[in-house]
């Protein structure tokens, strides 16, 4: 508008000059061409009198902007593929960064959650180490009467108890806990009340405090029901209380809250460790004085109790450590990975928009001898990649969103605090960060070129100004950075998946093939006797052998991988330091389990049905705990005691000796583990629950089959985890293969933009040579010459990457050695191999161009 | 740079520049063409007026709200013209800088016919 105003006044102004013109005699033309000569450079007024205006920048930037859009409507092709190639990269760290600020960034749900601190037994002996070994009860006690840090302690237990008399029966997680927990965490229930202190030690206290989402599936949201009884494992509670929506304490899964009620002979036993413990500390100590301040205890109770605490110390970690602490490097690795791509992102639009500015550079010659200046053109170039991120951001976030829809799909039970994670405002304001950012990165060069194009040059001829080998260079240098990222984000990819395929090549000790598993816990009220236990387990493992395609069946306390399992203090007989405390893995198996999943028996005999209470209590130790505990003897024979040797406890006879199994995870090796017959389990307490069945066919075949065979024998047990034990290997590695799918597909995508960006600056490179091509092919070149001369523009700008690549990967890879396993973070392998496949596609990308040179007419280049 | 050349000159010319425009349209409202003809006109021999300077010049002077302008048609050759006239703040301003201009030129002038010096 404004525009439009001086446009007229200046037209006014020069029809009245060539009116005067006229009057002297001149004809209308040359009196036109003398009116302009006297008023001069309209483009130069109109830029002053713009000066003049406050809005100027403003205005300025409006043009840029709209002339910007333009451009990219004129060519759609370029903007399209910019703008996605930005979209993906700013999605890219988008998402990622969502999952960053929600399990990370976001503050803990809790009051002064800052000082809130698990608190751990540090075990540290020769056969038995662990940084976070669960309390035991004495421990605990003796913690939270002698400290002078914390404001209080907490000490809870988590099992699966049955839940019946509400619909079908259910398995609920059930929390056992002091009445500490909710005044700590200062939660209050939506309705009712919660534990009194009392309650803590009135054993039995039946009472329960129900979440939120069970009150709303199981009882309608029926706020009655506070006061009323459930049945849970059998038994009466009172329901006292709900807990507010969305708290869920220690575990994600928690459902019910029961009391704790530990009886006096428990909070006097230091030797059985099953307890989690967390306290809120004073205001203004720092976990440091509180670790100090038990420490003290700590190392008194190693005096006072040598045969239970010799080499138990304690360990105190931050409540938002202790939730987030094992996925906080592999998911800032992830941020930086997804860093690396968006740079490669960048150089590839960087490289987009120089050959765009080459292709313009007459149009920008032009307007620069019409008056604007060069500040004037390098902000044109920055407002129009701007205008791109712009775009590329919208998309981005777009592709964000479904993003993080599949991350929530996709991500493994251990990534904590995934619930809420979603696109929210401080995401999206991330992403347009982001975006604007990488459009000013990708501008900057193109930009900063533009200023030093020698506009002359470009207008006398556009493919031999300097400015085009100067741009070349930028180009070539682009692609040498972006091949170098390339190899960094390629390597950690490549050394995930080898890591991924040692993980799967580890001998698990059994075979995982043809075997179905699925768990029936028995509640204690109703199968208080080992006659019933032992009546139960018989019929169904009886049941399950007679069904067609089931070769055998046997049950364990807990299945191999599933992450599960107990783990407790022993002595052996004859030891001559009474003071050394040893560990071992705990199971109850019955008879026929090792048979069931393979696992060889070497020495000894299989636990039998006739090993019952009133038999020698018999063990069956792993191979690494006869090596450790009986080195250069025969473990069959020898006794063992779970506890101290002073313990008024049943010596346990060890009548075989098995192969070793990963008992709760891949990647941690065996330690010692002892298999107790399941009918002595009155000296153990440990019942079985996990069934294993070995099939002739595929196991979930006869999945809908053991519900049948568990209901004939009670129908009121919930059978629960019906998979295979191939699933539950794969469920053990689930967060290594959610790691190696993000970074194994930034991998792809890091190898799509190589190509794309060798093949753009060699095609650019054979275009701006075509004469040159031309001159060599008249004089005689063969085509192998041209195809090597091109080529070898390609191989050397790889190269030169891979070199500055593998020098950046080496000082980097160190950050994720704990994601690795079985391979080095240095692996020449995974190195050689990266740089083998990035050369190959890079050599790939640039042999079409290179074929196209060997096509060059040598009449028609030397024409053109 | 030539870009820069131009700037200086500019800069000296600026305020003289303003006085002759203001002065101008004391007798009357008048087209940026009659304001370039009606300076070049009375000082023909002296002044070489750049028409292109007067533009940029006239829009400060409006956005100082010294002048005020509209579009009206002249009567005799029937086109749209943007006229424009002195405001109250203009006139103010045109006496401010012609007792301004006069002190200067009789300080200059005493110094260019002094006599020899004592």
């Amino acid at each position: 508008m404004k525009n439009d105003d001086l446009d007229r006044e200046l037209r006014a102004h020069l029809d009245f000059e060539a009116d005067e013109h006229r009057e002297r005699g001149l004809n209308a033309a040359d009196a036109e061409f003398a009116a302009r000569r006297a008023l001069g450079n309209v483009t130069h007024i109109k830029e002053d009198v713009r000066a003049v205006s406050p809005w100027s920048v403003v205005d300025d930037l409006a043009q840029d902007l709209r002339y910007g859009l333009r451009m990219l409507r004129k060519h759609p092709g370029f903007a399209i593929v910019a703008a996605l190639t930005l979209a993906l990269g700013v999605g890219a760290t988008t998402a990622i960064f969502s999952v960053v600020d929600a399990v990370l960034l976001r503050p803990l749900p809790y009051a002064d959650a800052d000082r809130l601190a698990t608190v751990w037994e540090h075990v540290d002996l020769p056969a038995y180490k662990n940084a976070q070994n669960t309390p035991a009860p004495g421990n605990f006690r003796d913690w939270r009467e002698q400290n002078s840090t914390f404001v209080d302690l907490a000490a809870t237990s988590t099992g699966a108890w049955s839940l019946t008399g509400a619909g079908e029966p259910a398995r609920v997680t059930v929390e056992r806990t002091t009445a500490s927990l909710f005044t700590l965490l200062q939660i209050e229930p939506m309705l009712g009340r919660i534990f009194t202190p009392d309650e803590d030690t009135a054993s039995p206290s039946r009472v329960v405090l129900l979440s939120h989402a069970l009150w709303v599936d199981r009882f309608g949201s029926n706020a009655s029901i506070v006061g009323q009884t459930i049945r849970l494992n059998d038994e009466p509670y009172t329901v006292v209380g709900v807990m507010p929506r969305g708290f869920h304490f220690p575990d994600r899964d928690d459902q019910v809250w029961v009391p704790l009620g530990l009886t006096r002979d428990q909070l006097a036993n230091h030797g059985s460790h099953f307890l989690r413990v967390i306290g809120r500390l004073k205001p203004g100590v720092t976990i440091a004085q509180a670790q100090a301040d038990l420490e003290t205890i700590a190392s008194r109770l190693m005096k006072q109790y040598p045969q239970s605490n010799t080499g138990v110390g304690v360990s105190i970690i931050s409540l938002r450590d202790y939730i987030v602490g094992d996925v906080r490097q592999p998911l800032v690795i992830m941020l930086g990975v997804v860093g690396f791509l968006l740079l490669m992102v960048c150089a590839n639009v960087g490289n987009l928009l120089l050959a765009r500015a080459s292709a313009r550079e007459r149009e920008f010659a032009v307007r620069a001898a019409v008056g604007a200046s060069r500040t004037r053109l390098a902000a044109q170039m920055l407002a129009e990649s701007a205008l791109l991120a712009f775009i590329g951001g919208a998309a981005g976030l777009a592709l964000a969103m479904w993003g993080v829809r599949a991350l929530r799909w996709l991500a493994p039970a251990s990534l904590p605090r995934l619930d809420d994670l979603a696109i929210n405002p401080k995401v999206a304001a991330f992403n347009f960060i982001v975006a604007i950012a990488a459009g000013v990165l990708c501008g900057v060069m193109p930009a900063w070129q533009s200023r030093r194009d020698d506009l002359h040059d470009a207008l006398k001829d556009e493919t031999r100004g300097s400015a085009t080998h100067a741009r070349l260079r930028a180009r070539n240098l682009l692609v040498v950075v972006e091949t170098a990222l390339g190899v960094v984000v390629l390597v950690g990819a490549g050394l995930l998946l080898r890591s991924f395929v040692q993980l799967t090549r580890v001998p698990v000790g059994f075979k995982s093939e043809k075997l179905l598993t699925f768990r029936v816990a028995l509640p204690p009220a109703r199968y208080r006797t080992a006659a019933r236990r032992a009546g139960f387990y018989k019929q169904v493992a009886d049941r399950l052998r007679a069904l067609p395609g089931v070769e055998s069946a046997a049950a364990i306390s807990f299945v191999p991988l599933s992450m599960q399992g107990r783990t407790t203090g022993l002595s052996i007989e004859g030891d001559a330091s009474n003071a050394a405390v040893r560990f071992g893995d705990f199971r109850s198996v019955s008879p026929g389990y090792f048979g069931v999943m393979s696992i060889p028996l070497i020495e000894g005999r299989d636990v039998a049905w006739t090993d019952t209470q009133d038999a020698t209590l018999a063990v069956v130790v792993s191979q690494t705990m006869a090596r450790t505990f009986w080195p250069n003897q025969d473990a069959v024979g020898k006794r063992l005691k779970l506890g101290r040797l002073g313990d008024k406890v049943p010596w346990m006879t060890v009548v075989g000796v098995v192969g070793d199994v990963r008992q709760l995870d891949l990647v941690r090796t065996p330690r010692p583990a002892m298999y107790f017959p399941a009918l002595q389990d009155e000296a153990t307490g440990d019942t079985l629950r996990d069934w294993v069945v070995r099939t002739s066919a595929d196991p979930m075949t006869i999945a809908a089959s053991v519900r049948t065979v568990v209901w004939a024998v009670d129908s009121s047990l919930p059978v629960t985890r019906v998979q295979t034990m191939d699933d539950v290997r794969s469920a053990s590695t689930a967060s290594q293969q959610f790691n190696l799918l993000l970074v194994g597909l930034f991998g792809v995508l890091a190898l799509v933009l190589a190509a794309v960006g060798v093949y753009g600056v060699t095609a650019y490179g054979v275009s701006q040579r075509t004469r040159e091509l031309g001159i060599r092919a008249a004089l005689g070149a063969r085509r192998g010459t041209l195809l090597r001369l091109v080529l070898g523009h390609g191989a050397r700008l790889a190269i030169a990457g891979l070199a500055l690549g593998t020098l950046a990967a080496l000082a980097l890879t160190d950050f994720m050695s704990t994601l690795l396993f079985g391979v080095g973070a240095r692996d020449p392998i995974t190195f050689a191999g990266v740089c083998a496949l990035l050369l190959f596609v890079s050599l790939a990308a640039s042999f079409v161009p290179a074929w196209r040179a060997t096509r060059v007419d040598p009449a028609s280049a030397l024409r053109a | 740079m030539a870009a820069d050349a131009e700037r200086t000159r500019t800069e000296l010319l600026q305020g003289t520049l303003d006085m002759l425009i203001l002065r101008t349209l004391l007798f009357g409202p008048a087209h940026g063409h009659e304001i370039a003809r009606h300076i070049q006109n009375t000082t023909d021999d002296v002044l070489k007026l750049e028409h292109g300077s007067l533009y940029p010049a006239l829009h400060r002077l409006e956005r100082k709200g010294w002048l005020a302008s509209k579009w009206d048609t002249h009567r005799e050759r029937n086109r749209e013209c943007k006229y424009y006239r002195l405001t109250p703040a203009g006139r103010k301003q045109l006496t401010a800088a012609q007792s301004k201009w006069k002190r200067l030129q009789q300080a200059i002038a005493r110094v260019m016919n002094a006599p020899a010096r004592a």
